[in-house]
């Protein structure tokens, strides 16, 4: 039996497309910010930050605040990071 | 010898919604759920939705992301164009076997000539039913068929009737007929509607009851063209097509060969002449024929009916080159004739969907991908492979991750 040639795109299947992905953020003596993955690894030391900007939107819902870094890692790596102002959690995501 | 052809009594074959009927029709059970066909341009917004998504809300011309809001149930069709153009040639195509004057108006609408049927069918009623026989059956519960004097009656009879049903308009009951119909049947931009409204006009019969130059000055040329519409003065014709004449090409060997792959080789030299035929531009093969002059005087024929139309070499070769094998030539080949015969409406010249050459190549373009699509799926994973398409959502958000989502692509 030959499948149908298309099949709808149910909404049910919708997929997120650049979710935040969770990161740790640890300061050291000097104030060096290193990054890191929630199982431990390390991502990068940040070696300068380019640019901050911050986000507040949906206040009259569930009222979202994030501080947004775009920096550069040791090894020029280029990442953008957010911390959400209501958590204190970080995050990276794609600009 | 090809003419074009006119017919002053019409019938017109209306299939509301027909892109949605023909994934309806191709995808069994979807027409059970709320459904959406995605605008051709802009994948954001939606084209034509289904009655059960009508009933939640939705609406053509919304965006992805208010359709969802309203029904979270709602299934998304990516638009198919060359399909949905290749389907409404197949009805060309079998309306031609009903009358020779078929002049298609936009995907879905077609005005049949129906001058000088009667003494083929008997009566208005079996020419209506013969009209009714081309469909496809999936398409007759929805079909509308009107029938009149002139393209606009009949327009506007199959707009009055009911799903698989026909209005007929006697010959002479035109003025009585669109005197109580609504403004709404004529091809108007929804400024003129307002205006028509504001001077509380709302039928034809109100409408011709003016004097003809008082709506001339009212709305110009355009005013003249609907007073004569709504007053059943104008009664235009159905135009049927022209189709071309048969294309010729020929090869004559100075050498007479018997070699299939030689034959094969030109063969396909002439299928290659004769698309590039500036006759051709526009119509699709149907017909093909293939002659064989042989050295010593015999002859070898072989023809064919292509089931699909098409202007691609390949499949147009391909039957005569299994003929070329199993049963070839009995003799060395002096002259070979490739003759197209037959011809049906091509789907670029149409153009009824794809009304320009930019929108006739994206829809060429998303064949070719989902064509790559279903390769990708063979070769990765064993068919196992995702893939998605990217939609836009909300892209005017300050938050990233809510300007695009993936849907699954299954092309």
């Amino acid at each position: 039996m030959v499948a149908p040639a298309r099949t709808p795109l149910r909404t049910d299947r919708l997929r997120a497309v650049n979710e935040p992905q969770p990161v740790t953020v640890e300061f050291d003596e000097s104030g060096v910010m290193t990054i890191g993955r929630p199982d431990g690894r390390t991502v990068g030391k940040v070696e300068a930050i380019l640019e901050s900007w911050r986000i507040d939107d949906e206040w009259w819902r569930y009222m979202i605040a994030r501080a947004y870094l775009e920096v550069i890692l040791e090894g020029g790596k280029r990442l953008v990071l957010f911390q959400d102002l209501i958590t204190g959690q970080w995050f990276v995501q794609m600009p | 010898m090809s003419r074009s052809s006119t017919s002053s009594l019409a019938a017109c074959v209306w299939i509301p919604l027909f892109p949605l009927r023909c994934e309806e029709a191709r995808q069994g059970g979807l027409a059970n759920y709320p459904t959406a066909l995605l605008a051709p341009d802009t994948t954001r917004k939606l084209w034509q939705v289904s009655s059960l998504a009508r009933h939640a809300g939705v609406k053509p011309g919304m965006t992805v992301s208010q359709a969802i809001g309203l029904c979270s149930s709602l299934r998304l069709i990516e638009p198919d164009p060359v399909h949905y153009d290749e389907r409404f040639s197949q009805l060309l195509s079998t309306l031609n076997e009903v009358s020779p004057v078929v002049e298609p108006s936009e995907l879905g609408l077609v005005y049949v000539g129906i001058d000088g049927l009667k003494g083929i069918y008997g009566s208005t009623e079996a020419i209506i039913e013969a009209i009714r026989q081309t469909v496809q059956p999936s398409d007759r519960p929805t079909v509308r068929l009107g029938f009149g004097l002139g393209k606009f009656t009949a327009w506007v009879a199959a707009s009055r009737a009911k799903p698989g049903e026909a209005v007929i308009v006697p010959v002479g009951a035109e003025k009585k007929f669109l005197a109580s119909q609504p403004n709404s049947v004529l091809p108007l931009d929804s400024d003129t509607h307002r205006r028509l409204r504001l001077l509380g006009l709302r039928t034809l019969g109100a409408l011709a009851a003016l004097p003809e130059a008082a709506v001339t000055a009212q709305f110009g040329a355009l005013g003249k063209r609907l007073w004569r519409l709504a007053a059943g003065r104008i009664a235009e014709p159905v135009e049927g097509r022209i189709a071309p004449e048969p294309i010729v090409a020929a090869l004559t060997f100075f050498t007479p060969i018997g070699e299939r792959e030689l034959l094969v080789h030109s063969l396909d030299q002439l299928i290659a002449r004769a698309l590039k035929h500036p006759r051709r531009i526009g119509w699709r093969v149907q017909a093909v024929r293939l002659r064989a002059g042989l050295e010593g005087g015999g002859s070898w024929l072989a023809t064919h009916l292509l089931k699909d139309p098409t202007a691609d070499a390949g499949r147009i070769a391909a039957p005569l080159q299994t003929r070329l094998e199993q049963s070839p030539p009995t003799g060395a080949v002096e002259r070979l004739i490739l003759e197209f015969t037959a011809f049906a409406p091509g789907t670029t010249e149409l153009q009824l969907f794809a009304r320009d050459a930019q929108a006739a190549a994206r829809a060429g373009q998303q064949r070719a991908l989902q064509s790559a699509a279903r390769e990708i799926r063979m070769r990765v994973q064993g068919g196992r492979a995702n893939l998605y398409h990217v939609i836009e959502v909300q892209p005017w958000s300050r938050l990233p991750e809510r300007r695009y989502a993936l849907i699954d692509y299954e092309p």
